[in-house]
C-alpha cells in the first residue's frame, strides 16, 4: 500500500490534465461548483450528525452539539 | 483516439477515482470583489409522534477582498423542543422515570417506546474562516468555530492547505481540525451503569462537567475529469477522546425469562422499574472515504456522492446521495434529492441488560448506535431574481428503520415495538443576496 499510493498520485498528476483553461465554460457555471449550497450542506450535516452514528467525510467531522 | 491513449485516459480516470479534496476546488463560483454577499436560511425540522422539533435560522456572510482573499462567517441559532427516545424498552405496563434534572418524574403509557419529553434547548453557533493564496498554486485556509447551548459548549479550530496541479485541473489538500467540547448535564453527570434513583436522591450522579477532544485529519483530492465532470475524493480520520457518553440515555434491566423490566418500588416519587445509565468507551477512532462526482448533461447537473465510514466501536456505515438539478427556463431550477444511509450496530449496543448476568463494561441502548437504515427523499426549487439574488425552498422527508438483533430479544419483548423508528419532515427556505 505504501508504494501504491505515491505511484497513483504520480499517475494522477501526469494523467488527468485534459481540460484547458479556455475549455472551462461548463465547469465555471456556479451549479458545477462542489460547494454549491454550503448552508444546505451544513444543515444536512447537523441533522444527520444528531440522528446517525456517522459524520464528516465531505469536510471536517461536524459535531459541536450535545444533540439528543 | 488510439487504443493506448484510450487506455491511459481510462487508467488516469481510474487513478483519480482512487485518490483523495477538502478545501479549494478547481472550479468555483465567482464572487464579486469588494462586496458582501449573504446566504440565509430558515429551517423547520419536525419528527413524528411529538418528538424532536427544531426551528433554526442561519446567516452566512462572505466578502472577497480581492486576490482570492476571502472571509466567511456564519451565525446559526437553533431552538429545540420535544421528546427523545431514552433507551428504555417498551412494556405492557406504564413506566415512570425520574427526569434528568432529578426533580420530577415522567410516565410512559403501556406499549409505547419511552421518550424523555423534558428536552428543551437553544443553541447558538458562530463559525468564521479566512482563505487566501499562499504562493502561486497554493491556497491556505483557517477557521474557528464556537457553539453554546444550555449543557454544552464547543470550541474548534481548523487549518487547511491546498495545492493545484495540471493547469488547476487537480487539487491536493490536507487539513487538520481540533475541537474541545464541554458537557455539563442537567442534574449532574450520571455514573456509568449506576441505577436511576428517586427524585431528590443524587447518589448515582456527581457534580461538575466533563469534556471531549476531537482531532480530525482530512486528505483531499479534486480532479477535473473532462469539460463536464469533476470528481472529489476525501479520506478522513477522526479521533475522539474523553467523555463520549450521552448523559441522558438509559438501559432497562430485564428479567432473563420474561424480558420485562424488573419492578422497583420507589420510596417517594421515582422510577417504577430498574434502569441504569449508559456507559461508552472514552475513545473512538473513525475513518471515512468520501467520493463525489458532478456531471453536466447539457444544462442539467447531476451530483452523486458516496461515503464509507468505519470506526473502532464496530460501526460501519454506507451513505449514498443523488441530486439532479434540472433548469426550468432561464431563472429557475428544480432539484430532486435522494439519500440512503445504512449502519451496523456498535459492539456494545444492547436493547436491554439481563438481570443476574455479568454487567458488561460498556453498554448503550441509544438507537443511534443500533442497526438501522435511513432514507431521505426531497425536492428543492430555486429561482433567481432580476437583481441576481436567489431564493429557494427545499422539502425533505426522512425515515429511519431499525432493528434489534434477534439474539437480544428476550421473552415478551418479541411482541412489542423495540426500536423507535423515526420519521421527520424538513422544510427549508433560503435566500441569497449581495450588498
Amino acid at each position: 500500500m505504501k508504494k501504491i499510493v505515491p505511484a497513483l498520485v504520480l499517475l494522477a498528476l501526469t494523467g488527468c490534465a485534459g481540460v484547458q483553461p479556455w475549455e472551462r465554460d461548463v465547469l465555471a457555471r456556479p451549479e458545477m461548483s462542489l460547494d454549491t449550497a454550503p448552508l444546505d450542506a451544513a444543515i444536512d450535516e447537523h441533522i444527520y450528525f444528531s440522528k446517525e452514528a456517522s459524520s464528516g467525510g465531505r469536510g471536517f467531522g461536524g459535531g459541536g452539539c450535545g444533540c439528543n | 483516439m488510439k487504443k493506448d491513449e484510450n487506455f491511459s485516459a481510462a487508467l488516469a480516470a481510474a487513478t483519480c477515482a482512487l485518490l483523495g479534496s477538502a478545501v479549494a476546488t478547481p472550479v468555483r463560483a465567482q464572487e464579486e470583489t469588494g462586496k458582501w454577499s449573504f446566504d440565509s436560511t430558515l429551517l423547520y425540522y419536525g419528527e413524528s409522534d411529538d418528538r424532536v422539533r427544531d426551528i433554526s435560522g442561519a446567516v452566512s456572510a462572505q466578502r472577497d477582498f480581492g486576490d482570492d482573499r476571502k472571509l466567511s462567517a456564519t451565525l446559526t441559532a437553533d431552538t429545540l423542543t420535544g421528546a427523545s427516545a431514552s433507551g428504555a424498552i417498551a412494556l405492557g405496563r406504564p413506566q415512570t422515570f425520574t427526569s434528568p434534572s432529578g426533580r420530577a418524574v415522567y410516565t410512559t403509557n403501556p406499549g409505547d417506546v419511552p421518550l424523555d419529553d423534558t428536552f428543551l434547548d437553544t443553541r447558538f453557533a458562530l463559525n468564521a474562516s479566512w482563505t487566501q493564496p499562499l504562493a502561486r498554486l497554493y491556497t491556505f485556509s483557517a477557521g474557528v468555530g464556537f457553539s453554546t447551548e444550555y449543557d454544552y459548549t464547543h470550541l474548534g479550530a481548523n487549518l487547511s492547505l491546498a495545492r493545484d496541479f495540471n493547469k488547476r485541473n487537480t487539487t491536493l489538500s490536507a487539513g487538520l481540525a481540533w475541537s474541545q467540547d464541554d458537557i455539563d448535564p442537567v442534574g449532574g453527570l450520571p455514573l456509568p451503569l449506576s441505577q436511576m434513583r428517586d427524585v431528590g436522591d443524587g447518589s448515582s450522579k456527581r457534580d461538575g462537567s466533563e469534556s471531549k477532544d476531537v482531532l480530525d485529519l482530512l486528505l483531499g483530492f479534486t480532479q477535473v475529469l473532462n469539460r463536464t465532470t469533476v470528481l472529489r475524493v476525501n479520506f478522513s480520520y477522526s479521533d475522539s477522546s474523553g467523555y463520549l457518553n450521552d448523559p441522558y440515555k438509559i438501559l432497562s434491566v430485564v428479567d432473563p425469562l420474561t424480558g420485562d423490566t424488573l419492578i422497583r418500588t420507589p420510596l417517594g416519587q421515582g422510577p417504577n422499574g430498574v434502569y441504569v445509565f449508559e456507559s461508552r468507551p472514552d475513545s473512538r477512532t473513525k475513518q471515512s472515504l468520501y467520493a463525489e462526482v458532478k456531471h453536466a448533461f447539457g444544462k442539467p447537473v447531476m451530483h452523486f456522492a458516496y461515503r464509507f465510514m468505519t470506526d473502532d466501536w464496530g460501526i460501519d456505515s454506507h451513505t449514498g446521495e443523488v441530486r439532479l438539478r434540472w433548469p426550468l427556463g432561464a431563472d429557475s431550477y428544480i432539484e430532486p434529492q435522494l439519500r440512503y444511509y445504512t449502519q451496523s450496530a456498535a459492539d456494545f449496543y444492547r436493547a436491554s441488560l439481563v438481570s443476574g448476568a455479568a454487567l458488561p463494561r460498556y453498554a448503550s441502548a441509544d438507537f443511534r448506535l443500533g442497526d438501522f437504515d435511513a432514507t431521505t427523499v426531497g425536492i428543492k426549487y430555486g429561482h433567481s431574481t432580476v437583481s441576481g439574488n436567489e431564493w429557494s425552498i427545499r422539502a425533505e422527508y426522512y425515515q429511519q428503520n431499525g432493528s434489534v438483533p434477534r439474539e437480544q430479544i428476550i421473552g415478551n419483548q418479541a411482541n412489542r415495538e423495540q426500536y423507535p423508528d423515526l420519521s421527520a419532515v424538513i422544510v427549508q427556505f433560503g435566500y441569497r443576496f449581495s450588498l
